[in-house]
């Protein structure tokens, strides 16, 4: 179990029956010295449903990151809104954070905690009840199968073991919320699936999940929905069948192609 | 501020900072075996140069009409009881000068007779006032001869002159028995010194100017490993991302790591101490037997007010540093300048003269400095003691309010964002790096022009400052930032009414200046002693006048305009307001003229340099300012000419030619920038 609906949680489960995630006309511009203005993001709309993966599939520097970025709070938005659980990135980032955890290749884990002590921690910073903490620790450790681990130095953990305590820790305060960017990237292919299936196992939890990827793959695999951006704009956003019926072509690959190739 | 997510931050900050195998070692067990073991090391090598000396005989030889006197001294005094342990032996040299040069001799003695001496004194030595009336005139003179670069050779000469010392005293008091004065030569007039103050006061004077640098200097150190660890090894670790994205806010982030960084210097200081009482009670470190410190609670309390809003304002700064660099390395880097930065003002105790209740009590960390001193002299100052501490308070808040601003701020927190200037590298990479290289640049001349012998004169430091350190530093930042040479210098027609206002205002500004400095010394007093001893260097009779306009004017208007209006001008021209941008040029060009006291009135020549190079679009002009501008104070000190007698209505008359001469620069510069 890696949500749990009966107990309380950190964060709370959206009141109506509004998109979980809502995002309009986001906007990033970076002003490098020796580039100009970059729109990295430009202009980004989507919303994410309840209980669904949305995925983000896009080349490197498409924007993908940005977006979750300015999603998680990390960095702010030049224009443009969104809201999570209905908690402005802008206006209330601390709410946002406490709705999600986040995910990514550079989130990395505290080298000199032990598994046990780096779940435990990112449980308590992320305000879940203390009284429950204990409980939720040990639950996580069983789930992903680190109990011979949990007392071992995250630095003398392999890789794999790595990926575990990861994922462990951004559901550490069980969140309604969570944004996994590019999360199998430098994983080897056993690794890479242990964390598709965590995602897999996350949605059917009924979490909102969004996750950004350049696998197509993955994206096939894993997303209910499948938004494609390219030059920090969104493309297209359908479902793989929508996108195949719109664009005649049955492989991911081919309609990422011809997207990117003559936008429509 | 949340509380509870503060506490279990900083209790995870500190968890992390202890299990750090790298953090433990460099912080604490380096310094405690290191201490030990360097006291160690050098009493042992004390102790093995002096059995060396004890050993050794000197080989000397003597010279000169007066030769066989001196015989005759040597020999009567040598098996005196304080000379018996002295092994010396003759040599018969005929170029004694090249027998020592050749090591043949630790030194020898030159006679000279009284006529040659009286020469030689009144050539030589010009002396004045009381100095003229206690020379003797109408003996002859014994000079000993040695190399003071060999140690044994030295201390060899030395016991020798003590030797001769005592030869002398004896031997005029023999001379006043013989002809029928039976008194001893001391016994003319009894003598006596009386201290009114206590040891502890006299001890705590002589601590108290040392107390705050060696306090910061562990602090920093202490503090810089701690702080490294702290954000630029989490952001090479990536675990600033993972912490940021939790519900936690990055004030209480920031206040987390600050306390962490704060408490780390803070304890490692303590120990420090402790480990230092430790090394004195076991007599590793000797200490004079007069040197008593007596300090009472009330006094140790004042410290710990002085000191906490030091360690804390250090704290943020170090933490700043820190969020700016992208790695554990890059962050090592940063500190330097801060540590040679913060031991300025802290150097502030050194000063005679000055006390806290003055505007040093706004200055931060000199204030600490001078009002520590007063504490262990057992004369503190309340009030000042209280505004010291409100003054350090202030800047430690401003300092961490700044840090907690940075988390906040992308490029710091998202590092690939500013990868594209590393990867482009030239123009953009250098407007980054800019300061960097001033700031090892002024380390260089710092650590390097006061560490090696031969840069020890005047005319040495001066060409390895200018060419060496500036000439140099520049060339190799165009080089390294394939900049274009003619674009950083702002090589273009200007109209000659520039150049003549540039002339108009040099002497104006000599006047502005000195109104400058005078406001200045009446903050921090500048000692009379100093200020005699630059004069003494400026105009000193061995450097001619020609090497003095070269090495003063000449190279300086070229290195430095090169360096300061050239690349750092150049390479913050993006950034800053503009009147910021001229003030931290000038502040930068003040930093590198050496003492506190030239600081300010350099640094108002920088400004006014700068503010034409900003007003003309050049920096040609600047450098015939600097030209004209050293070129007439030396011409003043050589030529005996002072500013010190003029009247209200001359410095009324420079502000005013100096303020049409700025505008003329101003009115005609903009026109030549607009014509491109």
């Amino acid at each position: 179990m890696l949500a749990e609906h009966s107990e309380p949680s950190a964060s709370s489960a959206p009141a109506a029956k509004a998109a979980p995630v809502v995002v309009r006309n986001l906007t990033k511009t970076f002003l490098d010295e020796s580039r100009g203005t970059i729109h990295a993001v430009d202009g980004v709309s989507f919303e994410c449903r309840e209980g669904e993966v949305f995925g983000l599939l896009g080349a490197n520097g498409a924007g993908k990151t940005t977006t979750l970025r300015m999603l998680s709070t990390i960095i702010s938005p030049t224009s443009g809104s969104a809201q999570l659980l209905g908690h402005d990135i802008v206006k209330d980032p601390a709410g946002v954070r406490r709705s999600l955890g986040f995910y990514s290749a550079s989130t990395a884990l505290y080298p000199r905690l032990t598994a046990r002590e780096t779940i435990e921690f990112f449980a308590r910073i992320n305000q879940y009840p203390e009284d429950k903490v204990k409980a939720r620790v040990e639950a996580l450790i069983a789930r992903f199968g680190i109990s011979k681990y949990a007392d071992v130095r995250v630095e003398k953990l392999s890789s794999g073991m790595k990926q575990k305590v990861s994922i462990a820790r951004t559901v550490a305060h069980n969140p309604f919320i969570l944004i996994f960017d590019e999360p199998t990237v430098g994983l080897d292919v056993l690794n890479a699936i242990e964390v598709q299936e965590a995602i897999h196992e996350l949605r059917n939890d009924g979490r909102t999940i969004i996750f950004s990827t350049h696998i197509m793959s993955e994206a096939e695999k894993l997303c209910d929905r499948i938004a494609i951006i390219h030059n920090g704009r969104i493309l297209a956003c359908d479902t793989l069948e929508g996108l195949r019926a719109t664009t005649g072509q049955h492989y991911l690959e081919d309609i990422f192609v011809q997207y990117v190739k003559s936008p429509v | 501020m949340n509380w509870s997510a503060l506490k279990l931050l900083f209790v995870h900050e500190m968890r992390m900072l202890l299990r750090s195998r790298r953090t433990i070692i460099t912080s604490v067990v380096l310094p405690l075996i290191m201490m030990p073991v360097m006291i160690m090391g050098s009493r042992f090598a004390q102790q093995q140069q002096a059995s060396r000396i004890d050993q050794t005989t000197f080989e000397y030889a003597v010279t000169g009409p007066w030769s066989d006197e001196a015989r005759r001294l040597i020999k009567r005094y040598k098996d005196a009881p304080e000379f018996k342990t002295l092994r010396i032996h003759e040599q018969t040299s005929v170029d004694p000068e090249s027998a020592l040069a050749g090591g043949k001799l630790h030194f020898y003695i030159r006679t000279t007779s009284i006529e040659d001496a009286d020469k030689y004194i009144a050539g030589n030595e010009p002396v004045s006032g009381s100095q003229a009336a206690l020379r003797p005139v109408g003996v002859p003179a014994l000079q000993i001869v040695f190399r003071g670069n060999q140690e044994v050779a030295r201390s060899g000469a030395e016991r020798m002159l003590d030797m001769m010392r005592a030869a002398r005293r004896n031997e005029s008091y023999m001379i006043m028995l013989q002809r029928g004065f039976p008194s001893h030569p001391e016994g003319i007039l009894a003598m006596t010194a009386e201290n009114v103050a206590t040891q502890s006061q006299v001890s705590g004077s002589t601590l108290g100017r040392f107390f705050t640098v060696v306090l910061v200097m562990w602090m920093v150190a202490a503090g810089s490993i701690a702080a490294m660890d702290i954000i630029a090894g989490e952001k090479e670790r990536g675990t600033l991302e993972t912490i940021i994205t939790t519900a936690v806010g990055r004030n209480e982030i920031v206040t987390a790591k600050q306390l962490a960084i704060c408490s780390v210097a803070l304890v490692i200081t303590f120990i420090q101490v402790l480990n230092a009482l430790l090394y004195v009670k076991l007599r590793l470190i000797s200490i004079p037997q007069s040197f008593v410190i007596d300090l009472s609670m009330t006094h140790f309390a004042q410290l710990l007010v002085l000191f906490i809003p030091l360690a804390a304002a250090l704290s943020a700064a170090l933490l700043i540093i820190s969020a700016y660099a992208k790695t554990y390395k890059e962050a090592q880097l940063h500190f330097l300048p801060l540590y040679l930065g913060s031991l300025v003002p802290a150097l502030a105790a050194v000063l005679p003269g000055l006390r806290s209740r003055s505007i040093v009590a706004f200055i931060p960390l000199a204030n600490v400095s001078v009002a520590a001193r007063e504490v262990l002299m057992g004369r503190p100052d309340p009030l000042m003691i209280f505004v010291t501490f409100v003054v350090m308070s202030l800047t430690a808040a401003a300092l961490i309010r700044y840090s907690a601003t940075l988390l906040a701020r992308e490029d710091i927190v998202v590092s690939s964002q500013t990868d594209q200037a590393l990867l482009a590298g030239g123009e953009s990479l250098f407007q980054r790096r800019v300061f960097q290289w001033f700031a090892v640049m002024w380390a260089v001349m710092f650590a390097i022009a006061a560490n090696i012998p031969q840069l020890q004169t005047m005319r040495a430091q001066l060409i390895f400052n200018e060419l060496g350190v500036f000439l140099v530093g520049s060339l190799l930042m165009v080089r390294q930032y394939r900049l274009d040479l003619r674009e950083v210098l702002g090589i273009r027609r200007l109209r000659w009414p520039i150049w003549a206002a540039v002339l108009m205002a040099v002497p104006a500004a000599q006047v502005v200046a000195l109104a400058f400095f005078r406001l200045v010394s009446t903050v921090i007093p500048t000692p009379d002693d100093l200020l005699r001893e630059f004069a003494r260097q400026m105009t000193q009779t061995s450097l001619p006048l020609w090497q003095m306009y070269l090495l003063m004017a000449v190279l300086p208007a070229v290195c430095e305009e090169l360096a300061f209006r050239g690349l750092l001008l150049h390479g913050i021209r993006n950034r800053f307001h503009p009147v910021v941008r001229c003030l931290l040029v000038g502040m930068v060009f003040g930093i590198f003229h050496y003492t506190l006291f030239r600081i300010a009135p350099t640094a108002l020549l920088g400004v006014i340099i700068t503010a034409i190079a900003m007003m003309t679009g050049s920096v040609l002009p600047g450098m015939l300012f600097h030209l004209a501008n050293n070129s007439l104070s030396i011409w003043l000190e050589s030529s005996g000419n002072t500013m010190n007698r003029l009247d209200g209505s001359a410095y009324l008359t420079a502000f005013a030619v100096f303020g049409l001469a700025m505008h003329m620069i101003w009115r005609y510069g903009k026109e030549s920038k607009e014509r491109g």
